[in-house]
Parts: structure tokens; sequence; C-alpha cells
């Protein structure tokens, strides 16, 4: 954890979120990649930045304010656009949170990650939604906990992921058996999820059914390659509908005033959302790095009004 | 996209925005969920925020408080979080450094100008308190806790859904902070001294040095104390950190000779306790004691403190830091060490090492992320509570959803949280299945007015028609029922019934039907005598029960299973300060209980 040398992409209210959760809890290194200059809009889900810092740089008003919760933790700061930087700059870290992205980045940057096998997470708001994408390639993940009275089989638990060993251990002091559990998650990149992803056979027909709009809506948005300002709800129906065929869920769930509301909310940033998808994030970064837990493996929606927050394997 | 317009406005639509904005809200608590919640309030534009803490600023909260630097330390939780957000804000915050529970600062028509209440609390009597109070205004409550990597939020609809007292909730196991560095009375109190305070800032990541600015404080005698706590601290881990073992004998004396005879100089603290004995000088011979599961000698103590305290010396360069693990040898040894090192000099009972092993593993430390996840969830929660979500349908209470962790407590794989709606008020409840309402009387009337003719005029307004019983639930004093009648002429006065007490009132007529319970709380008015609410009393069956009926009552005060003693029970003239945390509640929502299974004995706190 302290010896970790972690990136996160762009300070925005997820950025800062995550920034605040991961300088807390004492991580090693953090470095930070943000070109963009601080608008009216950031004050009212950021709190690195202040009124009279409109118009300077994000990370030049957000800077000491970081540092100062944890002079401990080794901390850069880079201005420049992360798109201009070359690939290599990227295999320095040993994980990678992006957040705010387009499509289209998100797919260039994973492929990077995955060239260099780099642990990528990738978070985004959508006014009262949020997602996180998280590609590890491959990741173990032990777990230890009480023997039951069967034991543990080594199996397939799911699409990706899979029990590989399991260890027995007597505790003396508690008179009790243990397994150590070692379950191996592999990971889908980002673009074959948004291809291929489905929920075929992995959710009941109930949840199907009750599934949040917002699942199909947030893969839609990712078929727009760039500003998702104009984008209009029509059109979005149109991306949503496809989605919902792709992943198996009924078509007839997508409701037009959900969809509406999506379509003007579209990479809206709201406070609350980025403290639950920020938090989420920040958890998982680390737990992995303190490889404590089983990682989130690969997709989480929150449906920020009726709380929802599934985690699908895509 | 305009710049100038509000993101939150085009979010919740103009005029829910607008309601936003002129509405006023009350966060209890600024500690761990507390300070992450003012922070998600402030930015969604809430036109006013008032925030109540009774806490200052401890060493230990700055790993997750976020709004608190080591400058702020000894600083009162409640202003500190307030200007630390200030250069965000756009509401009218106000700071009350008092207990939530004050009758005299917060009486219950100070709490009726809010349009929510936020819970952010560390303790069930808060919890329980607020509850009531909501009850009584018919105020919308959002209810959280944390403990570890669990957490829930639960809004509470007064009269429509389920209450924070509808179902049992375990006591949460808190110690106060001055209790662990100050006046250990357990050895529990020892383990947690040497776990989380000791260890965690001589080799673990303590979140935060000093700052070279502002203290906060005018008081040059408050400052020099600061830095001097600071400046010693600092000492110490400069020499862990330099590896110099010579330096170890000087440790030893600080903590345990020089920092006991300052509290030893303390004097107030010993008027009823008996004092601690600085650690004699002890002549280090190495020879350690292996077996584990003894309790060793203090000889032996001193000897394996040292030892561990070399080893962990020894890694620290390369390893940064080091965490406290039960299973680390190393770690284990030093907190046992120095946990019955301090137990022998406040007189207290020697723990083995297995048996400290299985103390300190089942201390839950408090983690920043699942506050930051809590508040999250509890301020969007409320925006629907409110109807303030832009083309949602108000929804009816028992729509709106509670939600807690499940990832990552080990309930669902599928689930990051879940999210059940909320379930209607249990009518065995015995906050809030019952009558409620506010007795307006004068400081004339309480001098005139007798028990008895109070009595009377409770059974004739709300036709009770046999006999009650009327207990003062602030004290747990009963008044006079059908066999106690000896307070009967006295005057509420002479009563000690004041402004703020909650009267109960039973009918313990023997009926298939009888009165509905009913509370009444005391408020003192200028002009009216004495003014009974008009309140519906309800007839309702009676219900063969098989626990007695002022078991939410006797709830606060049992203790849960395991040896630990808590907070609630401790010497309540103590002033109060929860080690941790504002989030150590292990009051889970029901549909929680059953999958969460905590072992016996289970602390939660830092």
């Amino acid at each position: 954890m302290r010896s970790a040398k972690v990136l996160v992409i762009n300070l925005g209210a997820l950025g800062t979120e995550i920034t605040k959760n991961l300088v807390l809890s004492g991580v090693g290194s953090l470095s930070l990649i943000d070109s963009h200059i601080v608008g009216t809009q950031d004050l009212e889900s950021q709190f690195f930045v202040s009124k009279d810092e409109v118009g300077t740089k994000r990370l030049d008003a957000a800077a000491s304010r970081i540092q100062d919760m944890n002079p401990r933790v080794e901390l850069n700061f880079d201005k420049d656009d992360f798109r201009t930087k070359p690939s290599s700059y990227f295999q320095q870290y040993n994980l990678i949170v992006a957040t705010d992205l387009h499509s289209a980045d998100i797919v260039k940057l994973n492929a990077i990650s995955r060239r260099f096998s780099v642990p990528l997470f990738v978070a985004g708001l959508n006014g009262l939604s949020g997602y996180i994408f998280v590609d590890l390639i491959q990741f173990d993940a032990t777990d230890e906990k009480l023997k039951s009275s069967m034991a543990t089989p080594l199996k397939r638990l799911s699409q990706n992921r899979e029990v590989i060993e399991v260890i027995e251990h007597f505790n003396e002091e508690q008179s009790k058996t243990f397994e150590r559990i070692v379950t191996r998650n592999i990971y889908s990149p980002f673009e074959k999820m948004l291809k291929e992803g489905s929920l075929k056979g992995k959710l009941t027909r109930r949840q199907l059914k009750r599934l949040t709009n917002a699942v199909p809506l947030t893969l839609a948005l990712f078929d727009y390659d760039d500003e998702t300002s104009s984008l209009n709800a029509q059109d979005l129906r149109e991306k949503a509908t496809e989605k919902c065929v792709q992943l198996g869920l009924p078509v007839e769930n997508l409701q037009q005033k959900y969809i509406e509301q999506f379509a003007e909310q579209a990479g809206l940033e709201f406070a609350p959302v980025a403290a639950v998808i920020g938090g989420a994030v920040a958890q998982d970064v680390i737990n992995i790095l303190g490889k404590k837990q089983s990682p989130l493996n690969n997709f989480i929606v929150l449906d920020a009004i009726t709380l929802d927050m599934h985690i699908f394997e895509l | 996209m305009s710049d100038t317009s509000s993101v939150n406005q085009r979010l919740l639509g103009s005029e829910n925005y607008q309601k936003l904005r002129n509405s006023g809200v009350l966060l209890v608590g600024a500690g761990g969920i507390g300070c992450e919640l003012l922070k998600n309030l402030v930015l969604m534009g809430f036109g006013s925020i008032d925030i109540v803490d009774l806490d200052t600023i401890d060493l230990s909260n700055l790993n997750r408080q976020f709004l608190f630097r080591h400058r702020d330390i000894k600083q009162p939780k409640s202003t500190t979080a307030i200007k630390a957000i200030q250069h965000v804000s756009n509401s009218k915050l106000t700071a009350h450094t008092a207990n939530i529970m004050d009758v005299e600062t917060f009486p219950l028509s100070w709490f009726d100008q809010f349009a929510i209440i936020f819970n952010a609390l560390d303790n069930l009597e808060a919890r329980r308190y607020v509850n009531q109070m909501a009850q009584f205004l018919h105020k919308p409550l959002l209810e959280s806790g944390t403990a570890g990597f669990d957490g829930y939020i639960q809004p509470i609809i007064p009269g429509s859904t389920e209450c924070f007292d509808c179902t049992t909730k375990e006591t949460p196991k808190t110690f106060p902070v001055c209790t662990i560095r100050s006046t250990p009375s357990q050895p529990i109190h020892c383990i947690v001294w040497a776990k989380n305070f000791l260890f965690a800032q001589l080799f673990a990541s303590s979140g935060s040095t000093i700052g070279d600015g502002d203290l906060g404080t005018d008081n040059p005698e408050e400052i020099k104390r600061i830095q001097q706590e600071t400046n010693e601290l600092l000492e110490l881990q400069e020499y862990v950190r330099a590896g110099d073992e010579s330096k170890i004998p000087e440790i030893i004396k600080k903590i345990f000779v020089q920092d006991i005879q300052k509290l030893l100089a303390i004097e107030e603290l010993w008027k009823t306790r008996e004092k601690p004995v600085p650690l004699p000088d002890i002549e280090v011979d190495g020879i350690v004691n292996t077996d584990l599961s003894s309790v060793w000698t203090i000889q032996e103590q001193v000897n394996a403190f040292v030892l561990s305290t070399q080893r962990l010396m020894k890694r620290l360069p390369e390893e940064g830091q080091i965490e406290f693990d039960k299973d680390d040898q190393d770690t284990l040894e030093f907190v046992t060490t120095a946990a019955n090192i301090r137990a022998h000099i406040f007189k207290l009972p020697l723990k083995s090492l297995f048996d400290i092993k299985q103390i300190a593993g089942n201390i839950i430390p408090a983690i920043a992320t699942t506050n930051a996840i809590i508040s999250g969830l509890s301020a969007l929660a409320s925006l629907r509570v409110l109807n303030l979500i832009k083309n949602q349908p108000e929804a009816k209470a028992q729509e709106l959803n509670m939600a807690f962790t499940s990832k990552a407590s080990n309930i669902s794989s599928n689930r990051y949280i879940s999210n059940p709606q909320l379930a209607h008020p249990n009518p065995k409840c015995p906050v809030c299945s019952i009558a409620r309402g506010v007795l307006h009387v004068s400081q004339e009337a309480l001098k005139t007015t007798t028990l008895s003719e109070l009595i009377q005029k409770i059974q004739e307004k709300y036709r009770f028609e046999g006999e009650v019983s009327i207990l003062d639930k602030s004290t747990q004093r009963l008044l006079a029922d059908y066999d106690f009648e000896d307070l009967l002429d006295k005057t509420l006065a002479e009563l000690n019934l004041k402004h703020g007490i909650i009267l109960s009132i039973s009918d313990e007529s023997v009926a298939d039907e009888v009165r509905c319970t009913t509370e009444f709380y005391l408020d003192e008015v200028k002009d009216a005598q004495l003014r009974l609410p008009n309140i519906e009393v309800p007839l309702v069956k009676v219900i063969p029960s098989t626990e007695e009926t002022d078991d939410a009552v006797g709830a606060i005060e049992s203790t849960a299973s395991g040896e630990i003693i808590l907070d609630a029970l401790e010497d309540k003239n103590e002033k109060k300060r929860p080690l941790e945390d504002e989030e150590s509640s292990s009051s889970l929502p029901p549909s929680k209980k059953s999958a969460t299974t905590h072992d016996e004995g289970v602390v939660i706190l830092d």
C-alpha cells in the first residue's frame, strides 16, 4: 500500500472523491493528471476548489488542499491532457483510475493498460446515476472463511470467476477449521464488454424485469463517440433498445420519462452520487493494493433514485 | 449549455431546486459520517444546515474525518467542520457544540424548524432520542450507521414506516477517548490504547502529521499543551523511524513513567479512582516466556516489549509502515506487552498473548470509504423523502428505499448495495405505536398543579376509564400507579417535572381494550397554564405479551452479551467522547441482521 503508485485521471467530482479517499488511506504515491480549468459547475460538486479560483487550472487550485489532508502521501500533479501522453507514461503506475472519459478514450487507455498489465478502474457520472468499470486483467483474490460441513469445491463460480485453490488450516486457539480460498477473476476488456456483454443466464427473470433502466442507458451512452451534450432522447432510446437486446433485457421495460431524464443528465456531476461511486472505487483500489477481499468484477451501475447498485459480469 | 446555470438546478428541476434552496436541515454528528454528509449537503445547496456535535477533535479522527487537520486537535468538531467547508458553501451554516439531548439548548420546538433530520451518530442513546423527537413532530429522519465495511441508511417517516426502535438493537461497544487515554478501568481499554493509539502512532500510517499553521486557539497554555503532545509523539516516531535501538529505554520511560506522572498531576481524575503507579525501573534481561497462553510476569512483558520493538524497528525502513495484524507475531507481541504493562500500571488484570490476540482481532476499525458511501446514500435518500427529484411522482412512504452494504459485507456477490423498500411500523413498537403530544405548561402551573390533578385531567380528556400509571421517562422514575400513591399530592415542581421531561401514561385497567400508551413532552411556556394537546388516544386491544411493557427502556440499559462494558453504562457524569466513531453503530437494519453475525465481544471502533 505504502509503496503503490496510483494514477488518477481527471479531477472532477469523482476524481475529487477518489483522491480524498486514497490520500486519507495513506496510499504511497498518488499522481493526478488534469488539464481542466475551474468552472462554476465545479463548485457544486467539488471541495478542493473555491469560488475565487474559477478560471484557474483545477490542479493549481486543488494541490495544496489535497496535500494538506495527509502530508505523508507523495503527490504529483500534471496539468497536461492525459491524451497527449505517450503510452509509456502509463507503464510506471501500479494502478490507474480514470474518471469522466469518453468511450473512445476508455478503449485507447484500456489497450495501453492491458499492454503493460496495469489494473484499470474507469468511473463516470450521469446525473442521478453513475458507473464503475474494472479491468484487472487477471486477479487471484484470497478470502478466508470458516469451513462449513462441506469443503468448498474447486469450481467455476460464474463466467469470469473460478475457485482455483482451497487450503484448509486448523486454528488451534479457536479449534475451528478455516479455508483459504483463492478465486481467480478473469476480466473482459472494455471494448469486448460493450460489443458482447450479456446478462443472459446471469440474472433471474424477476431480476431482469426489475433491473433499472440506468444499466442499458449507461451502456448506450458509450455508443456516442464524443460530446454527449447534444444527444436527444429518441436517438438514445434506439441505442438503449439495442443494448437491451444485447444484454437480454426486456425492451418493454424502457421508460420514456427515464430516458428523457437520462438524456438531459448525461455527464452531469452530482456530489452525493460522486460520494457513492468514488467511495466504492477507492474501497476496491485499497482492497486490491492490500490484497484483501474479492475485487469488483466488472461493471457496476448506481441508480441514485432507488439506490439500486448491482454488480454485473459483462 | 450555459455556464451560469446551476448543475443541481438542471438535475432537480427549477422548482425543486428552489425548494431545496429554501430548506433547512439538521445534521446530528460531525464525525466520520457527519463530515462526509456535511460536504454532500453543502454541495447539493440546501438553504441552511445546522450541525450539532458535542465532541472535540482527536488525533485518531484524522485518518477519515477529512475536514479535520492536525492543527484542529482539541477544537470542537462542529465549528471546525463548518470552517473547513466554507470555501464551497452557498448554504447558511450554523454550528452547535452541544449535546443533542440537552433540552435547554434544543427544546422539541427547535427541531421543528427543519425539513428533515440527518442522524450521523455514534451511540444508541442519542439515536433513540432523536428518533423520539422525530416521532413527536412527525418529522422525517434519515438514520445511518457504519461499522467497518458494513453500513446502512434508513429513512424514517413517522407514522408510515418502521422507526429506529421498531426492531431491537444491539448496544454498540464504544469507549470514550478519555477512558482510553487517561483512565482505563478494564483490560480492554489498555488493549485499545496499545493497538489503536500507541502502535498506530509509532508504526502505522496515522494519516497526518503536524501542521505548522493556525492551531485555532488563542490560549497560550492550550497551544503549548497541543504542541508539547505533538512534539513528544513526533520524537518517539523519530526514534522508531531512525531505528536507534538504544532509545528504547527512553520510549519506555516516556509512555510508562512520564505520561503516567502527568496523569497523576491531574488530581481531579483520581478522586474516585485508584491512582496508577508508574512503571518502576526494570533491568531488561532478555529472558522471554514462550508460553503464549499463560500470563507473563511484568519482567517478561518488558523484555518482550523491548524485543518486539526492536524487530518492528528493523522492519520499518523496508516496509515504510506496519499495520497491526493479529497474525503478525511482532505486532501482536508489541500490542500485548504494551497493553499488559499499562494494565499493570493501572492495577488491572493482565492477559495472555492468546487472549489479546482474540480481543485485538475483534476490534473493528472505522473505514473512511464506508462512511463516504453511506453519507452519499443518505444525502440521495433525502431527496426522495423531500420529493425533490425531477419527473418523479411523489413516492409513498413504503416505496422509499433503505440501503445497506451488501458486497462488502459478504451478503451478496452481485449487489454492491441492497435496497429493500421501507417496512410498515411494527405495531408492537414501544416508541412509534403509541400516542404522543406536547403538554404546554407554565412555571406557575408547575408550582400549583398536583400530580393527582394532572392525572385526573389526562384521564378526563383522553377518556382513560380506569387506573393509570405515570412514569417520568427521562429518569425512569415511576411517579404513580395503582399501588404507589405516595407522590400524588406533590406539585409537579416538587417532583422536579420541568421543561423537556417526557411523561408516559399507561392504562392499567383490566379489560380487553385499553387506551393506548401516551407520551407527553413537557414544554414550558409563559402564557399557557396547563394545556393538554388535542390528540386522539385510541383504544387498543390488549396483546398478551411475553415481555415486559417497558422493553424499550430496558434495552437501553441492558448490556449485550460479552464481557465488555458499554459506553452507555459508564459513569453517567463523565463527559462522553466516543472513541470511534459516529459510525460505529452495531444497530444494523433488520434485513441485515440475519446475515451479519458478529462474534461475542466484538468491539467496534478504530
